[in-house]
This record gives structure tokens, sequence and C-alpha cells, in this order.
């Protein structure tokens, strides 16, 4: 009995302690987003809403625009993130190797990309692939093209260079994590592979890639989402074109809500798309990895 | 301590408490007008010279001319604010472009001052009062002209043997030819132009007095004769392999500053620009634009760009605007001959073209009297109504400009840009 009532008084001490962290996460997170949810049935011009019911969902299905940003942003994901996970994995590998020299160097250097400013190195990819740019100036020099590449203004050549430009940021963010992963794989493992006889590239596929099975499915989800919400590069570099092509769908509510008619109901709408998306893909993939452990 | 100290530190305090209190009662009295514009050399110097006039006669109002944002963070700010209802952060006097400016009248009524209850809008061109009139009421104080010129090499097209006088009543299938010329003669493409901006197109389809838009608002695209020659017109000089390829401002202004394209078919603030290449000098000329042809009501005039200054009726400083704007920008004949020299800055109030400086004629352009000239065509722009959604259509446009300059339909491309425009326009 008075065990009971020291636990109610402990329990209630407790929801006292966290209630003013409740209270902010309840007006500062848990609002906005009910708040963006009702948003996202409302139809109007800027502040003149009122409630449209499922207009937003049927706008969505029959906006060319929309789905031409779907497209673009999943084709970034499905091309981007698988190269830039395996080229992650193959730097984080050799620069593992114990003698290999300037180890300290290299890791610095592929992870310097993802400290730079996204600005200061969207505008500075945008000179250097500019159409009299330094890289189609070297492509030339080394005879690899003959005639300057229109990167910015072909639609094909634009999404390789948003896909080059996201690549070269975020590939050291993850070899960081696989490189700490490594720290912890035991040396004797590899040691028994090579004595019965395993080739190098038979140890990465049996013995690197399943010991770090869990942080390839967690830079996989991170990298996701990150490519779901890209934004920065496709704005300062190609501006969503030329005809669209790099049109992604983050950069397609900043337009709905600041550069066209203010139209905040579609805008969340459009947002809520995105949540969907990561909340479905990060499932699957949660899914994919927990078959192939049984 | 002494009675004479003490009395004498008594009265310094008390005259250190008045100062005080004088220089608080100046600052309550002080009225702080902020100015919104986004060009250093352009918009932000006219603006500073505006206020420097102002200021002798005016010791109260305080006039801060922020010009370090860009035209985009200015409309993101204020569309921002706006929306959120909150006002505290906004200036008193804001630059807006006029093809924007009805979008913002028309979805935030009463965020700005009605300026023609105490301005005479007679003075200004009509085609800019039209940009900012919304519900019988005209909300701007017209600033700088978008009139459009051909700005062009007078060596490279000499050399292609072309004189100034061909360049007169010019059509687009002569620009075309013209440009083909010099590109043989000299190895120079005509011109500089950027896919992820519809500029020429609406230079084209202004000149004709269209726009996207039915006098109701609603969309015209698919029998828009004007636009579907300017589409047409657009494809052809892509095809004719005349122009140089350029992404972003930076690309497309260096291409002809450069020299390396021949002309620069933009508004006369363009001429600053161009001019800040002094050893050019003496090589340029401007004429009118090419004429769509076969189109009825085409003309060779034009607009592009172009912005006006807006007092927002949330803001302190109101009432101070609005007489500093009067005073200066709708009456003094000397302030825009000052701005037209120093930043190319061309006004749309009528009486300044009465001054000298617009009757000079300019060394750089080979001796033509290249302001005057500007002027007379100026009063032959069209009219034309921006409407709200000019955003979302030219973003349809410049969508299929890649498919029409590779020799896609336009036909088809019309038809695409209306599904898309008018899925947008909800």
């Amino acid at each position: 009995m008075a065990n009971a009532r020291l636990g109610r008084t402990e329990q209630i001490t407790g929801w006292t302690f966290i209630a003013p962290a409740l209270v902010l996460l309840g007006i500062f997170m848990l609002y906005p987003i009910f708040w963006s949810l009702w948003m996202s049935f409302q139809v109007g011009k800027g502040m003149n809403f009122s409630f449209g019911g499922f207009a937003n969902i049927v706008r969505l299905t029959k906006d060319p625009v929309f789905i031409r940003a779907l497209v673009n942003t999943l084709t970034f994901l499905v091309v981007q993130v698988p190269i830039m996970i395996l080229l992650a994995l193959l730097a984080a590998v050799a620069l593992n190797d114990p003698k290999l020299r300037f180890r300290g160097f290299f890791r610095t250097a592929i992870f310097l990309p993802c400290v730079t400013s996204l600005i200061a190195y969207s505008t500075l990819f945008k000179s250097m692939f500019a159409t009299d740019g330094i890289v189609n100036k070297m492509l030339m020099a080394i005879w690899i093209i003959q005639e300057p590449i229109h990167w910015l203004q072909d639609p094909f050549w634009a999404k390789v260079l948003i896909i080059i430009a996201i690549t070269w940021r975020w590939t050291g963010y993850n070899m960081v994590f696989y490189l700490a992963a490594l720290q912890n794989v035991d040396r004797s493992i590899y040691e028994a592979a090579r004595i019965d006889g395993a080739s190098g590239w038979d140890q990465f596929w049996q013995i690197t890639v399943p010991m770090l099975k869990p942080v390839i499915l967690f830079t996989t989800i991170v990298s996701t989402i990150g490519t779901l919400q890209l934004f920065d590069e496709v704005n300062n570099i190609t501006q969503g074109g030329p005809s669209d092509s790099t049109l992604t769908l983050s950069l397609y509510i900043y337009n709905l809500t600041f550069k066209f008619m203010p139209s905040f109901g579609y805008s969340a709408t459009v947002s809520w798309v995105i949540v969907l998306l990561v909340a479905v893909l990060s499932f699957a993939q949660f899914a994919i990895a927990r078959d192939r452990s049984k | 301590m002494t009675t004479t100290a003490l009395r004498w530190r008594h009265a310094l305090a008390m005259a250190a408490a008045a100062g005080v209190s004088m220089l608080t009662m100046t600052a309550a009295m002080a009225v702080d007008v902020t100015v919104w514009a986004w060009d250093t050399n352009f918009n932000g110097a006219a603006m500073k010279e505006a206020a420097s006039r102002y200021a002798p006669s005016h010791p109260d109002v305080n006039i801060k001319v922020d010009d370090s944002m860009q035209q985009e963070d200015i409309r993101q700010k204020l569309q921002t604010q706006l929306l959120a209802g909150d006002t505290t952060g906004l200036p008193d006097i804001v630059l807006i472009q006029d093809d924007v400016a009805q979008k913002y009248l028309q979805s935030f009524p009463g965020a700005f001052v009605p300026l023609s209850d105490s301005i005479d809008m007679s003075a200004f061109a009509p085609y800019k009062v039209a940009a900012a009139t919304h519900d019988g009421k005209s909300y701007s104080l017209p600033f700088d002209s978008g009139v459009t010129g051909l700005f062009y090499r007078a060596d490279y097209l000499k050399d292609a043997g072309y004189e100034a006088d061909a360049l007169k009543d010019l059509t687009w299938d002569k620009f075309i030819q013209i440009g083909k010329d010099v590109k043989a003669k000299t190895g120079h493409n005509l011109i500089a132009l950027d896919l992820n901006g519809s500029g020429l197109i609406r230079i084209m389809m202004q000149s004709a007095g269209a726009w996207y838009f039915n006098p109701d608002g609603s969309l015209n695209i698919l029998d828009n004769k004007p636009l579907k020659a300017a589409l047409e017109t657009y494809a052809k000089i892509w095809q004719a392999d005349i122009v140089k390829p350029a992404s972003g401002w930076t690309e497309f202004t260096g291409a002809f500053t450069s020299g390396e394209t021949a002309v620069a078919l933009n508004g006369v603030w363009m001429t600053g620009t161009i001019k800040s290449q002094p050893d050019q000098a003496g090589k340029w000329g401007v004429a009118p634009i090419p004429k769509l042809e076969g189109v009825e009501g085409a003309t060779g005039y034009s607009n592009e760009g172009g912005s006006s200054w807006y007092v927002l009726s949330s803001g302190a400083g109101k009432d101070a605007a609005v007489d500093f704007l009067k005073s200066i920008w709708a009456t003094d004949v000397d302030f825009y001959q000052k701005i037209l020299i120093g930043q190319g800055a061309f006004s749309t109030w009528l009486p300044a073209s009465a001054g000298d400086a617009y009757k000079a004629s300019d060394d750089f352009f080979g001796g033509q009297p290249v302001w005057a000239n500007f002027s007379e065509w100026q009063a032959k722009i069209p009219s034309i109504d921006y409407g709200i959604y000019t955003a979302e259509v030219d973003s349809a446009v410049v969508a299929q400009l890649p498919t029409i300059t590779q020799g896609g339909s336009v036909d088809d491309a019309l038809k695409a840009i209306n599904d898309q425009a008018s899925q947008q326009m909800q």
C-alpha cells in the first residue's frame, strides 16, 4: 500500500520533470505536423483558405509538373544512392588498409567535401561545369570529348551534373560510418579467410559487406531521405532546368510557396507526398534487410 | 568636498540629463524610412541619390536604403511576411518588378498605400501605371523603364556588310539572315540565349500587344497568335546556328561584354552593363527590335523587366515615404538627369525627358542620341496586363523550350503549356 503510493508520487514527479519538454515538443513539433496535414486539405490563394476535401490530391494526379518532379527525384534516388554507397564502401575498405601510407590525409580529403558550404560548392560546380568551364576544357584536352558538353543546357547532362555534385559531397560522409564500423571487424576473420584461399574480392563481398550490413542499412536510409529532400544543389546549380529536367519535389514546393501565386494548401500536400515516400521506402529497406538475415 | 564643487557637479548632471532628453526627443520626432532595392549599382544607387536630395530640406526624415539583397530574396521575404501577417520586419518602401506586381496587389489587399490618391499618375508612362493599377487605384511610383532595344556591335555588322540603316524596320527573318552573315564573315555568334528564361519570347509577344491572358484574366495560349509566332521565331533563331547557349546571368551578360556575340536584345537597363567595357566605346549601336511578321498589331517596340516603388501601409514611416516619393520622384527633373547619366536609369516620368541628359548623344554608341531614341520608342510600347499568374505560365513555357528549339512541334508545345498552366492556375 505504502509502496504503491510512493510509486505514484514518483510517477507524478517524473511527469512533472518532463512536462516542460513535452509541452515544447507539442507546440513546436506536433502542432505544426498536424497543422500541415490540415493545410494539405485546404484550397485557395494566399491566406484565403477553404476546405477542399481531396481536391489537392486530385490535382496532384493531374499535375504534369508534380509528376515530372516525382520522376526526377526517384531517378536521382535510384541512380545516385547505390553509386554513392558502393563508392563509399570501396573508399572505406581501401583507407582501412593498415599498410596504406598517408591514410589520415586521404580520409580527410574524402571527408572534406561534406563540410563545405552547400551554396559555395554549388556555385563552384556551376562555374566548373559551364560550357567553357574547366571541366569541359580538361575533358577536351585529354581527348575524351571532341565538343564541349552543355552540362547546364542539356536535360540529360544536367541530371548527370546534379548526380556528380551530390555524390562528390556525400560520399565522404558515408565513408566515415563504414570506416568506424570496420574498426570493429576482427582482423582474424580476414586472416582465416586468406588462409582458406579467399581472394580480396571474395573477402569484400563475403565478409566486409555482411559485417557492415546494419551500417549499410542505416546509410541507405539516411541517403534516401536526403535525396528525397534534395533542394540546395538543384536550386543553385540548375534551378530545376532546363525544361524541369532537374526539378525535385522540394524545389517544386518552394516554387509553389514563394515563386508562384502562394498556394499553401497544395504545397503542403506535395510535402506530405515526401513524408509518405520516406516512410514507405524506409520501411521497405528495413523489411528487405530483415528477410535476408533470416 | 566643497559646496562649489558639489554645485558644479549638480549643474553638470542637470545639463547632461537635459542633453539626453533633447536627444531622445529628436529621436522620437525623427522618422525612419527604410527602402529595399536589389542592385547596388542601379536602383539602390538611384534611391540613395534621391535620399540625399531629400535630406537637406527634411532633416527629420532618415531614409535608409538597403540594397544588399537579391530580388528573389526581397520577393520571398515580402511574400512570407505578408502571408504570416507579421509586417514588423518589412520596410516602408519596396521595389517590385512590374510583372509580379498584380500578384501582390491582389493577394494582399490593403498591404500597399494607393499612391494615386496623392500623386498625379498621368505624368508617368501609361503602361507602367497600368501594371500597378488594381480596382481603379494605382499603387506604385513608376521607376525604370524596360523599353527594349537591339544593342549591336556596329563593327561586326559592318564586317558582315550591314550599316546602321539596314537595321531600321527589321523583321525577325532579316535578323536571322544578318546572324548567318555575321557568323560566316566574322565567326561570331549573333546572340546569347538562356534556355532557362523566357525573356525573348515575352519581348516578342508584348511587341504585338499580347500576353498570356485574356482581358478577363483567363488563360490565352492555344489561340494566341503572337505567342505562337514568338515560339516559332525563337525556334528558328536556335536552328539557324547563330546562338551561344548561356546558363545564368553571368554567362549571359559575359557573352556580349566579352565581345563573343554581336547583339544583345534587352531592356534599356542593359545599357549600363554594355557600357561597363570602356574599350568597346564607339563600337556599339542601338536600334528598335525586329517585328513579328504577319502578326496583327506587331511593332518594333516592347518592354522587358522594369520595376516600381511601393509603399507598405504597415510601415511607421509611410506618410514620410509618400511625401518623399512625391517630392523627388514625381517632381525633380534634375534628379532624373543625374541617375540617367550615373546609373543609366531610364525614367518613366514623362517630364524627365525634357532634361538635357535625355537629349545628349552618346559617343559610346557612335554618337547616336540613344536616350532620345529610347524615349520615342517607349511611347509606342503596347500596353498589356501582366495578370497574376505570369510566373506559372513562364515556367510552363520554359519547360517546352528545349523541345521546340530541337525542331519539336510548336502546336504540341502550346498544348503542353496550356495543360500545365491551367493545372497551376488553381
